[in-house]
């Protein structure tokens, strides 16, 4: 198994990662993105410390790097739907599932759906990725 | 955590939302890729973007949603994190030195799984470019029981 993915290898179906994957909402996560970002994030301040949701930003990237895809992809469209807030200090669980593929002017499509959910199971975001995918190496 | 709904603050279909500006550097998008973890080369090696498709390096697609998700929390008082969704396609990149406005309007409203929301025509450019296209949907009124 090579280090990244070929398209052809992809297939609707395909679960990923095998289990799902751990994202701790950590207090340095969060200030990260927030710097990063330029936000001021006056509502990110309080106690019990509220997270943005698009830190979904930071866990959706170690989502899709599970899959293997090569250097060079691009993000072509986002859904996502917020199900509820979360805290600085939890932990998460975020899995996704290749729902189609296709091409485009010449260009390799790959369309996966993931839902992120707390430790007690709540569904606390869900949505769908439409990337690019790199060329194969 | 929960914070109220936005209806106190949408007079109905038309309202403008707030304005968020950003100006997008290269150190501004090797900052994301350190937070995000997003080391794509499209992004942060100008060798290798020079090769790809926009022949230069653009910022991460999230990056631009992390500013939509701004000002949409600005809007709705928070309730965005907590309730909202996006819908969009990335339309056109974000190269270093540009400045990205993002904003929108309440194009309708709409029910989702029995809930009054509104739906907003967002707006994100970066001068003449647009760069992405899409709506958000947030609820304005709490569940009938």
């Amino acid at each position: 198994m090579g280090e990244y993915r070929r398209y052809d290898e992809v297939s609707v179906g395909d679960v990923f990662p095998a289990e799902p994957l751990r994202f701790a909402v950590t207090a340095e996560a969060v200030d990260g993105f927030l710097a990063a970002t330029e936000n001021a994030g006056g509502a990110y301040r309080g106690t019990p410390r509220r997270a943005p949701s698009m830190i979904a930003a930071v866990y959706l990237v170690d989502l899709l790097m599970a899959r293997r895809s090569p250097p060079g992809g691009i993000h072509a469209k986002q859904a996502i739907r917020f199900h509820r807030a979360i805290a600085v200090g939890e932990d998460l669980k975020i899995q996704a599932k290749v729902v189609e593929k296709y091409i485009r002017k010449e260009r390799p499509y790959v369309v996966s759906d993931f839902e992120a959910r707390g430790a007690d199971g709540s569904l606390v975001s869900s949505g769908r990725v439409t990337s690019i995918w790199g060329r194969d190496q | 955590m929960s914070v109220d709904f936005v209806s106190r603050s949408l007079a109905g279909v038309g309202d403008r939302l707030p304005v968020v500006v950003r100006t997008v550097d290269q150190q501004a998008i090797d900052a994301y890729a350190r937070a995000s973890g997003d080391f794509n080369p499209i992004h942060v090696d100008p060798g290798f973007a020079r090769q790809g498709p926009f022949g230069r390096t653009i910022a991460h697609g999230l990056m631009t949603l992390a500013f939509v998700a701004e000002m949409l929390n600005d809007w709705s008082g928070g309730a965005f994190d907590e309730t909202g969704e996006i819908d969009i396609a990335f339309t056109g990149p974000v190269f270093a030195g540009d400045t990205v406005e993002v904003t929108g309007a309440v194009e309708e409203t709409v029910r989702r799984d029995g809930v009054e929301c509104a739906r907003i025509k967002l707006v994100v450019r970066a001068g003449d470019r647009q760069i992405l296209a899409g709506h958000a949907i947030q609820p304005i009124k709490e569940p009938e029981d």
